[in-house]
């Protein structure tokens, strides 16, 4: 209950924040561009909206942009804001003669972080959803899909990229928790980020942290690009992001200076 | 809840012993508590601070002088090298969560939600400490700043700010409030508001209050207790009236006259001796009688006197002195 409480004191600055609105931002960013095209395409779509895959169909396209761009950067830019309400504020000082501990501090900003993806996860299934059907509702010669909506195979898709995530999550968080520098966990995270995207079709691009978003993404979809890992990769990006949490637990409780 | 401890029949709200502190440096210093080299320079050499419960300590010195490092290691905001620190009569280190609820602090500039409105940036507080929501409004009130309403921390004045900082480490009732330099940056006015208000706090409340300040003349018309720190040594540690003396004593008398060399003579007659600096003639602290005497010569001998005046209200002075001794 108490441990609430304080998630819910951290949860009180993201209001207004620019976190949010690159949340917002984010989750809306593929499906709106993706309901724009049908828009204008209007006249051909209306056979798309008869196929038994649909729903796989609008998972698969909206999912490609984000998974290899949208989430990555939103995440590394989302991470850095959260901390940033304390350096930017000089706020640090404030928060560490709280009666709280440094654990405590430490969790509840990190939860804050993860509620935040769930939430762009939560919003952009919304969009993907909504902006799906809404050129079905808005042009008569369209039909609303008749294929089900597969619920569970998407839900299973969403919690493989939320694992596939976080060990992006877990070392931006490091790294912005340190660095009072904004761009410093930014150009680390977009360097990183880049690097995964260069050499993906790698045979050992499975190893490199930041790329399985994009693994699983393609692992999904592409037939042109057959990407294998001897280990499940959902686990060892769990692994990755454990050691990174870790890292960053340590250097931020032993930190000489807090604020 | 913490009690202040209670030594040689005083009680005190903080007390260190041989507090001491070198700047980390080197690979790695910034991420763990290495422990600094030797040739780190040295911050703090043994500080033995004493705020007796229910004062208001002013905590004096230049800048760099090492009060903000004070400050920050009784907070815990560095992470301690050497000496003891006690908060309310314990160790600070092992009652760390119990001694900040005693604690309210505000340490150089506010640290402020700028994007939020003042009533929100208490809520975040309130929530931490777990006081009634209530609560918000009366520091809100107590600080002035009720009818901000939707205003965000951003669209604040400096004094605003200050003021907003104040409420927040006044939010939870603290025993203790630490604040480092809180008239930085206000206008007269605002000096004289804060004091008023920090008088209130301790005659109503109680509360104890160690206020850092590099001038003595802001809050020489608020504390009791003075401490004085310079290059990281306490150099003086006592009651403002001790202070006040020990300032009267190491006070200079300036002499303004028409004839700095003939007036030096005239000096000679008393067994003083003095130094001329550009025209005016510098004195050490003399007796009222003992100055009355000295103009009574110097019309007798037919040299202008312009003005007797004192110099007792530097600072620098009294740090020079006190190295001196």
């Amino acid at each position: 209950m108490r441990f609430l409480t304080l998630f819910y004191s951290e949860y009180l600055k993201t209001r207004r924040s620019t976190a949010i609105w690159l949340i917002i931002a984010g989750s809306l960013f593929t499906p709106s561009i993706i309901f724009a095209a049908r828009m204008y395409r209007q006249k051909v779509i209306a056979p798309m909206y008869l196929s038994p895959n649909f729903w796989q169909t609008a998972w698969n396209q909206a999912w490609e942009a984000t998974a290899f761009f949208v989430l990555p950067m939103g995440i590394i830019m989302a991470t850095g804001l959260i901390t940033q309400l304390e350096w930017r504020n000089n706020a640090w000082k404030q928060l560490h003669t709280t009666p709280q501990r440094l654990t405590t501090i430490f969790f509840t900003k990190f939860f804050v972080i993860a509620f935040l993806l769930l939430q762009f996860f939560l919003l952009f299934n919304c969009c993907l959803y909504g902006l799906a059907v809404l050129p079905a509702l808005l042009l008569p010669h369209v039909a609303f899909p008749p294929a089900p909506y597969p619920f569970a195979q998407f839900l299973q898709g969403n919690i493989n990229f939320f694992l596939d995530c976080l060990p992006i999550v877990g070392l931006q968080y490091a790294l912005s928790l340190h660095f009072r520098n904004f761009l410093v966990p930014l150009g680390i995270g977009f360097l990183l980020w880049i690097l995964s995207i260069g050499i993906l079709s790698w045979e050992h691009s499975y190893t490199l942290p930041y790329i399985y978003c994009a693994f699983e993404q393609v692992r999904n979809t592409s037939r042109a690009l057959k990407l294998t890992s001897p280990i499940d990769i959902h686990l060892l990006s769990v692994a990755y992001f454990l050691v990174f949490l870790s890292i960053g637990y340590v250097v931020y409780v032993n930190k000489p200076e807090k604020g | 809840m913490l009690q202040p401890i209670h030594t040689n029949a005083m009680l005190y709200s903080v007390e260190t012993e041989n507090l001491s502190y070198r700047f980390p440096r080197g690979v790695g210093s910034s991420v763990l508590p290495f422990p600094p080299s030797a040739s780190a320079p040295q911050i703090l050499h043994n500080v033995n601070l004493r705020v007796p419960e229910g004062s208001i300590y002013g905590f004096l010195g230049q800048n760099g002088a090492g009060k903000t490092t004070t400050l920050r290691l009784i907070l815990g905001l560095l992470t301690k090298q050497q000496g003891i620190i006690r908060v309310l009569g314990k160790s600070f280190e092992e009652n760390r969560i119990a001694g900040l609820r005693e604690i309210g602090s505000l340490i150089e500039s506010p640290s402020l939600y700028s994007h939020l409105t003042a009533s929100e940036n208490l809520t975040i507080y309130q929530k931490i400490h777990g006081v009634p929501k209530g609560r918000i409004a009366e520091v809100l009130d107590l600080v002035g700043l009720a009818r901000t309403g939707t205003k965000k921390a951003a669209e604040f004045s400096l004094g605003m700010k200050q003021r907003l900082g104040l409420a927040i480490a006044l939010l939870h009732k603290p025993s203790l409030l630490i604040l480092d330099e809180p008239t930085n940056g206000l206008d007269p006015n605002g000096i004289i508001e804060m004091r008023e208000l920090l008088k209130q706090l301790q005659r109503e409340q109680g509360i104890t209050i160690l206020i850092s300040s590099h001038l003595l003349s802001e809050i020489e018309k608020l504390v009791t207790h003075v401490g004085i720190i310079h290059g990281g040594k306490l150099l003086f540690q006592g009651t403002l009236e001790e202070l006040l003396q020990k300032r009267e004593k190491s006070s200079q008398i300036i002499l303004e006259t028409s004839d700095a060399r003939r007036t030096m003579s005239v000096l000679e007659q008393f067994h003083i001796t003095g130094r001329v600096e550009s025209s005016s003639v510098i004195l050490p602290f003399l007796e009222r009688e003992t100055i009355a005497n000295i103009a009574r010569e110097l019309v007798r001998e037919d040299i202008s006197l312009y003005g007797i005046r004192a110099q007792n209200d530097d600072l620098e002075t009294i740090f020079m002195n006190l190295v001196k001794d």
